[in-house]
């Protein structure tokens, strides 16, 4: 998978297709960091592991430069699904961006319990079927039980919150400047731990129709509170009542903010005739 | 912090029982923005009022609270006699303590006094934070555009030009007259369509006022309300016109039920516009005609009611048998419709004629018998339980109006909605023939099938409609409102926290907002003269950006805080 | 125990219409609620209603117009599938959708609006005081 990267890499290269590469790369210190491969020849530090989520990165590379800059972003499933939850969030430009995707393991995919540990576009990489987050033992022992129970689950959860915004400072589809979790009106200042109900149930909902669920707030919280899990239940809700996911396509917008109905015209039953005669209508 | 004096009214001494005014006033007294309270007896009577405003231009108040009834009541009519007196909309706020508190908390004085008390503090909160709207006006451009020159074109543009407006009146084919031109007589007082029709052509012709374009299509629509600019090629050449109003006016088409009862393929099953024409030229010969209801209507492609097909059945088959001697006229139906002051009378006449009705069900439809030529129709009568055969020489197919093809096409030129079947629709059954977009009417079978009458009816009203926005020389976006005096004013974009994500433009109802590229980033924009301010953006906007001033973030964030 | 605390967001074309009309039939309902017009359900910001949870109060009610009745071209549409979906992160967080309650095309009347409110007070006093820490 690794020289199929950066045999496609190469090639974008080469052909000036993108001006330059996103990827990681293991550099001299053994350290894997980030890295802007503008030429071929560096190419042969490209690595793919660990997971690092570039699309913030990515985003902010694009905007601090010129119009004509294209950057090709290599990108598990969950990095192309914020990059075009980014894209209809007009904070990139679509036609200035490429993917490389590459398809995550299934070790990977259940660690993240990740539903599509693959991008919509994938160039390299075997597709692994996905985990459903609500048969994982981790997630089912949260959220099991009656109100009370899991309140008081959350409730010891969040109380160890220091208040960082790790979490938002990590999430690629947080964009916003300034944000309103620093806003007086909604969350206090100046209390730790965060207020709960506002703090993190305002920017969980914030994300409800755009988490892509890659998990970066989760792996960025320094005391381990399961953030994810919030955004489990809105996002069922999402694809079993609207069949939306956000990050598969870049013209779909969220239903939540349409007034459309999923609802029929009428719910009468009409007799098979209509029909038949409607097919030869049609004919 | 603004200053703010609190005017409380006692309401006649309506409330007093329940509401402990000293309590108020001691409460109010120690939060240090209020600069006067002030008890009145009855806030709504002219001499309070000027006492009122003489006490705020003595106080050193920037705002004013009044604690009185509801807006409803006469809450309003205070507000609007201190907007009379000087005082600008924005810094009066308005507490309802006497529907909200008093009278719903009459068996508990001691709590309704702390409601009041909370209920004023939330409106102090409130009315601090509380800012105004941006507005713009537009020029009115004062000709009128119709588009359709069928009955309701007609006289909505004979409406307008008497008024004395100019209209500009397109018409996709060569000559006015639309559907009318096409049929011989009109139901319900079987007059001829010609002498229906003439008046209006001739008006057409005449008025110098109106300007007639046949052969034009609509290419683009540019502007907003009160100033549209509509290209469109005339005769095949392209060209503009301006105007201040648009009536949509393009009619329905005729629904063509090819593959059903045989229509198509076999000679003498023919719609009701064939009839129509036959009997316009003189070519029509029947003596047993039979006419089916309903063909490709109410089911499921179809789910509506025309509301036409009806009458038009009951006038031509009256027609025949009252004309032709000895005629056998038979109406299958799937219940016949005659809504309305005269159709049923209409419809008792018809009988009385001697045209036979059966009902049939929508599972068990009449049969042809015949495969070139009809000879009988096969019907399960549904009331009686009995098939019967009936003998004929004509099949008339009745059949719904359909919308124009090019419907959904228009309507997003011109920012108007079309209902699920792709008629115009209006956004609101309260508001007839009035669309999205302020200054665009819909009226006559573009809206919903109706008849000759009905089409003129609306033309006529739309027409008026349209005048009340052509005699303004400008119109404010601030007055844009479907209830006089009831916008709350418009949002509002901070340009330089804006993201550019574009939830406001999904989500507004009224396509108010667009995002611009400026200075490299992407940002919103709203259309004033679009916004109805119902505040769709607002709520989906994820860092406050998207404002009503009247009704910000921060005010309901600090009345929450003040709620109890 | 004590009452709990509501606070009503009322669209200004129904809810708050009902809740007037109950004012003006002097119709005698529970103290603990407040009522803050809206212009529309659909201006109703999720924010403010998690704000409202976090400051003590019990129960949110968000009392729109009918379905294919709004003023504003179906935004009231809008506004419940959000506040639907908020309700899922409420059950998720165990504090229950029942605090949150959408009602869009009731309390147009006086009667109506007498009812909703006093059947959300009743089922809020059953619910344990929601800690705003959770």
């Amino acid at each position: 998978m690794l020289e199929k990267t950066k045999n496609i890499a190469r090639q974008i290269l080469e052909e000036k297709k993108a001006s330059a590469v996103f990827g990681l790369m293991r550099n001299e210190w053994n350290i894997i960091q980030p890295h802007l491969f503008e030429d071929p020849a560096g190419l042969a530090n490209l690595v793919l592991e660990p997971k690092w989520l570039l699309a913030k990165l990515a985003m902010r590379i694009l905007r601090s430069s010129p119009e004509n800059y294209k950057l090709a972003v290599i990108c598990r499933g969950c990095d192309e699904r914020a990059l075009i939850e980014l894209i209809k969030r007009n904070q990139i430009e679509k036609e200035n961006l490429l993917t490389i995707g590459i398809a995550c393991s299934q070790e990977q995919a259940a660690i993240c319990l990740c539903d599509r540990p693959y991008p919509e576009k994938l160039d390299a990489g075997e597709k692994v079927s996905g985990v459903d987050p609500f048969q994982d033992e981790r997630v089912r022992k949260f959220l099991i039980g009656n109100d009370k129970e899991r309140m008081k689950r959350w409730a010891d959860m969040l109380k160890r919150c220091i208040k960082c915004y790790g979490c938002r400072n990590s999430c690629p589809i947080c964009i916003c400047e300034p944000c309103k979790l620093e806003d007086d009106v909604w969350v206090q200042r100046g209390v730790v731990p965060a207020e709960t109900i506002t703090f993190h149930l305002i920017r969980a909902f914030h994300l409800s129709d755009t988490c892509v669920a890659c998990g970066a707030c989760q792996e960025a919280c320094p005391v381990n509170i399961p953030l994810l899990y919030l955004q489990l239940g809105m996002r069922k809700t999402l694809r079993e009542k609207y069949g939306y996911e956000a990050g598969l396509d870049p013209e779909t917008k969220s239903p939540v903010l349409s007034s459309a109905f999923e609802k029929p015209d009428t719910d009468r039953e009409f007799p098979d005739w209509i029909n038949s005669l409607r097919e030869e209508d049609e004919s | 912090m603004a200053n703010i004096s609190v005017f409380l009214c006692k309401c006649f001494g309506e409330i007093d029982n329940t509401i402990n005014f000293d309590f108020l006033r001691e409460e109010l007294s120690k939060d240090p923005s209020v600069v006067l309270i002030s008890i009145v007896d009855s806030l709504c009577l002219e001499t309070d009022i000027e006492k009122t405003v003489s006490q705020i231009r003595e106080s050193n108040s920037d705002k004013v609270l009044i604690a009185a009834c509801s807006t409803l009541s006469r809450g309003n009519l205070v507000i609007e006699s201190l907007i009379k007196e000087g005082v600008e909309r924005h810094k009066i706020g308005l507490v309802d303590i006497r529907e909200g508190c008093a009278w719903i908390h009459g068996d508990n004085p001691e709590d309704a006094s702390k409601k009041a008390k909370d209920l004023i503090n939330m409106g102090i909160a409130a009315l601090q934070h509380k800012d105004m709207s941006d507005d713009m006006s537009v020029t009115v451009h004062p000709n009128a555009l119709i588009i359709g020159a069928g009955p309701a074109g007609l006289a909505a543009a004979m409406s307008l030009a008497r008024t004395g407006f100019k209209v500009n009146l397109l018409e996709r084919s060569k000559v006015p007259g639309g559907m009318l031109k096409l049929i011989s007589r009109c139901y319900p007082d079987n007059d001829d369509a010609s002498n229906k029709l003439g008046p209006y052509l001739r008006e057409v012709e005449n008025n110098p006022l109106i300007t007639f374009y046949p052969q034009s299509k609509i290419t683009s629509v540019e502007g907003d309300t009160g100033n549209f600019t509509v290209h469109f090629s005339f005769q095949e050449k392209d060209s503009f016109i301006q105007a201040g109003v648009i009536i949509v006016a393009t009619g329905a088409k005729i629904f063509f039920p090819t593959g059903l009862y045989g229509y198509g393929e076999i000679k003498n099953v023919i719609n009701q516009m064939e009839f129509e024409r036959q009997s316009l030229n003189g070519s029509l010969e029947t003596k047993k005609p039979v006419f089916i209801q309903c063909v490709g209507a109410r089911n499921r492609e179809r789910p509506y009611c025309s509301t036409i097909c009806c009458p038009i059945s009951l006038k031509n088959a009256s027609r025949i048998a009252e004309d032709i001697p000895g005629a056998s006229v038979f109406i299958l139906h799937r219940g016949i419709m005659t809504p309305g002051n005269t159709l049923e009378k209409y419809y008792r006449d018809t009988l009385s004629s001697g045209v036979q009705f059966i009902r049939f069900e929508e599972e068990q439809p009449p049969r042809i018998i015949g495969s070139d030529y009809v000879e009988a129709v096969e019907v399960y009568d549904a009331i009686t339980g009995i098939t019967r055969k009936i003998e004929t020489d004509l099949v008339v197919l009745s059949t719904p109006l359909v919308p124009n093809n090019d419907n959904v096409q228009l309507a997003e030129m011109l920012d108007i909605e079309v209902d699920r079947y792709g008629f115009f629709s209006e956004i609101y059954p309260m508001h007839p023939l009035e669309t999205k977009t302020d200054g665009i009417f819909i009226c006559g079978s573009a809206r919903w099938p109706v008849s000759s009458d009905h089409s003129i009816l609306q033309g006529k009203a739309a027409a008026m409609k349209a005048v009340s926005y052509l005699r303004q020389s400008k119109i404010a976006a601030s007055t844009l409102s479907r209830v006089p005096g009831l916008k709350s004013g418009h949002a509002r974009v901070v340009p330089e926290s804006c993201t550019g994500c574009g939830n406001c433009v999904a989500a507004c109802p009224f396509d108010a907002c667009h995002i611009e590229k400026l200075e490299g980033r992407y940002i919103s924009i709203v259309n004033m003269m679009k916004c109805k301010a119902c505040g769709s953006c607002v709520s989906v906007c994820p860092n406050g950006t998207m404002q009503i001033p009247e009704h910000n973030y921060r005010m309901v964030g600090e009345m929450i805080k003040m709620a109890f | 125990m004590n009452q709990p605390r509501i606070l009503i967001f009322a669209c200004k074309w129904c809810g708050f219409i009902g809740a007037d009309a109950a004012g003006k039939k002097r119709i005698s309902l529970p103290s603990r609620f407040r009522v803050i017009p809206m212009e529309c359900a659909s201006l109703v910001e999720t924010d403010a209603i998690l704000r409202a949870l976090a400051g003590g109060i019990d129960g949110i009610a968000v009392l729109g117009c009918h379905i294919g009745g709004c003023r504003y071209n179906n935004a009231n549409h809008t506004a419940i599938k959000r506040l639907e979906l908020l309700q899922d992160l409420l059950d998720t967080t165990g504090i229950g959708s029942s605090r949150l309650l959408l009602s869009f095309g009731t309390a147009h009347e006086d009667y109506q609006f007498e009812e909703i409110i006093k059947n959300f007070f009743d089922e809020l006093t059953l619910l344990p005081p929601l800690d705003p820490w959770l």
